[in-house]
């Protein structure tokens, strides 16, 4: 590059203020002996005598600008001016089909992109968080059971206990089932003698569960809605069942 | 995130069409004659059965519903001053009636006189900028390099595509003005500049496309809809830089002299007002009793922007008796955001609803009526 351009402003020139050409004020004492271009010195100096201040401002120098035709997300179209030369802008996102502009567009909601499926693979697998306080009360109830990992053998072998003996528990309520499980949760750290009791009198008839792996996924309610392909589980299954 | 009472955390409340500073904290008892005895009348519809507007209606008004009630019928008091503390208020009924309006769409067109304005700031300006370097935007001999070579040459070297052939630097700078008659200055004319423009005219290998093998730039709709067109004053995206007005039909029978006549008159969404009731919710209260629940509206303000009164008619004699009670209507005004009226199953004898602009509204109206609301209205 060379030099700057001419139009650039210039520094207004320090030349007219030295103290040489304008009686110092004694009241305003400056560092260095300047004084500073304020409008009261300025009406001083005019006073004293003739100095120009006028310099020459040139016309700042702005970009070339064209007009462009934008077009937004719904159709609507409007010029601007802009720097760019392109004629035609389209915009891609913008308030037409932005949510916080259009709350009620529904198709506006949820733009989850889960073409692979991982998504709704782990959604299967862990659930989400809606899934929790919905009505999935034994699925819920039978995961809680297992949860703590030094009580599953613990457990597995009272449920099954009480899958032999226990056939007059069937005709309980569901939520009985619960709340009764759970009461068994917190007395399995206990020695598993101490817990049969309670286990015979509450558990199902049938425990459908084999392992600890089967009560994880079963912990999610089934959603019909998923996109994809199988998740690991079901494509092992699959596997399988062709053997 | 914002917390600000908007349209939107109103609708997810549920809420009544009304803030929440305006709504009373109190329920209301409402009396049992005008309540909202339907169930399509009793509630805004949930977020998920709203539908937005420039929606033709859902069903066409062309069969008359019966009217349940007639909203005033012709009733004989006699005035008696020594029980009623108040003479005056028995001679009035209070209405409030929501002037709905739908903003204008577009801009509005540009006159003459401000087209040729920018016009002229145009050509100024290319005096005075810096000039366009092309090298800084494009990079020599790619695709878009060649393609705004060409153009630029069929422009006579003008980078700008709306200013006409005009050199600001040359010989002749100073005739920037342009002859009768000519249309470069005009919107549209700039519009068609522009998508002629946007074409591409050099593929990506750098090959000029032949002339029959372009594709044009699909143009944007036109300022004018397919409602303007034929005429359809039902739909709300016609007259899309004019502001709409909702008017509805009114039908009543009238017993003159043993003969029963129908009568109809044209008017904004009007009720009576109730005991416990202010306008503005007797407004909103009445916009979705008369138009559905399908439409998303606002009220603007507690105050009213008109007034109407019509005189009661005394009997002659003595003065005491009076025929007909006179009316003083309040006119709120109503902006609509979304949706469309839905006339059915209304409580008030509407058979038909147009949104009409200013002008169409001065045919309709009757003419006291139309001067008592015209002050509110745009006066472009």
């Amino acid at each position: 590059m060379g030099k700057l351009p001419s139009t650039l402003l210039r520094r207004p020139s320090l030349a007219g203020y030295l103290p040489s050409t304008t009686p110092a004020l004694p009241h305003t004492p400056t560092a260095a002996g300047i004084r500073l271009p304020t409008s009261q010195t300025s009406t001083t100096t005019s006073a004293a005598g003739q100095v120009r201040h006028a310099t020459f401002v040139p016309r700042s120098r702005r970009p070339y600008q064209f007009t462009q035709l934008v077009q937004l997300s719904d159709g609507s179209t409007f010029t601007v001016r802009t720097t760019s030369p392109l004629a035609l802008y389209k915009s891609a996102k913008d308030s037409r089909n932005h949510i916080l502009w259009q709350p009620t567009e529904k198709s506006l909601r949820n733009v989850e992109v889960d073409e692979a499926g991982k998504l709704a693979a782990f959604r299967e697998r862990y659930g989400s968080s809606w899934d929790l306080d919905g009505p999935a009360a034994p699925a819920a109830a039978a995961a809680g059971a297992a949860a703590p990992a030094a009580a599953a053998p613990v457990a597995a072998d009272g449920s099954k206990e009480s899958g032999e003996k226990g056939a007059a528990a069937v005709g309980k309520k569901g939520a009985e089932e619960k709340g009764d499980k759970k009461k068994v949760d917190a007395k399995d750290a206990k020695p598993a003698a101490a817990a049969q009791a309670p286990a015979e009198a509450a558990a199902p008839a049938e425990d459908p569960f084999d392992s600890l792996v089967d009560l994880i996924s079963t912990y999610a309610t089934e959603d019909k809605n998923i996109k994809g392909g199988l998740s690991a589980k079901d494509q092992a299954r699959k596997e399988k069942k062709k053997k | 995130m914002m917390s600000a009472p908007g349209r939107g955390s109103a609708l997810l409340r549920g809420s009544y069409r009304v803030c929440t500073q305006c709504a009373r904290p109190a329920p209301r008892p409402r009396i049992a004659t005008t309540t909202r005895t339907t169930p399509r009348a009793s509630a805004v519809l949930p977020l998920a059965s709203r539908r937005y507007y420039s929606a033709e209606p859902a069903t066409a008004q062309q069969t008359p519903t019966t009217p349940e009630s007639t909203p005033t019928p012709p009733t004989t008091t006699t005035i008696t001053p020594s029980t009623d503390p108040n003479p005056e208020t028995a001679l009035y009924l209070i209405k409030s009636s929501l002037i709905l309006t739908r903003p204008p769409l577009l801009t509005r067109e540009q006159t003459p006189f401000e087209s040729a304005f920018y016009f002229y700031q145009k050509r100024l300006n290319e005096r005075l900028t810096a000039p366009f370097r092309r090298q800084f935007y494009f990079k020599q001999d790619t695709a878009a390099d060649l393609d705004f070579r060409i153009k630029l040459a069929e422009r006579h070297g003008v980078p700008a595509k709306d200013i006409g052939r005009y050199n600001p630097r040359g010989r002749m700078a100073w005739n920037d003005e342009l002859l009768t008659g000519s249309t470069t200055s005009d919107p549209a004319e700039l519009v068609n500049k522009l998508l002629a423009d946007a074409e591409v005219r050099v593929s990506e290998d750098g090959e000029p496309i032949a002339p029959e093998e372009r594709v044009p730039v699909e143009r944007p709709a036109p300022r004018r809809s397919e409602a303007d067109e034929k005429g359809d004053v039902r739909r709300l995206d016609r007259a899309m830089e004019r502001t709409l007005y909702l008017v509805v039909r009114r039908e009543w029978e009238e017993v003159v002299e043993g003969v029963k006549k129908k009568e109809a008159v044209w008017e904004f969404p009007t009720g009576l007002v109730q005991t416990q009731e202010t306008l503005h919710e007797a407004a909103a209260r009445v916009i979705t009793e008369s138009a559905g629940v399908n439409m998303n509206t606002w009220v603007v303000g507690r105050v009213p922007v008109a007034h109407h009164v019509v005189k009661p008619v005394v009997d002659e004699a003595g003065g005491t008796t009076v025929v007909d009670r006179g009316t003083k209507t309040f006119f709120l005004k109503g902006r609509i955001m979304t949706g469309q009226a839905d006339l059915a199953g209304n409580k008030h004898g509407l058979t038909d609803f147009k949104w009409l602009t200013r002008e169409e509204l001065q045919e309709v109206l009757p003419e006291e009526y139309y001067r008592s609301v015209r002050g509110m209205m745009d006066l472009r």
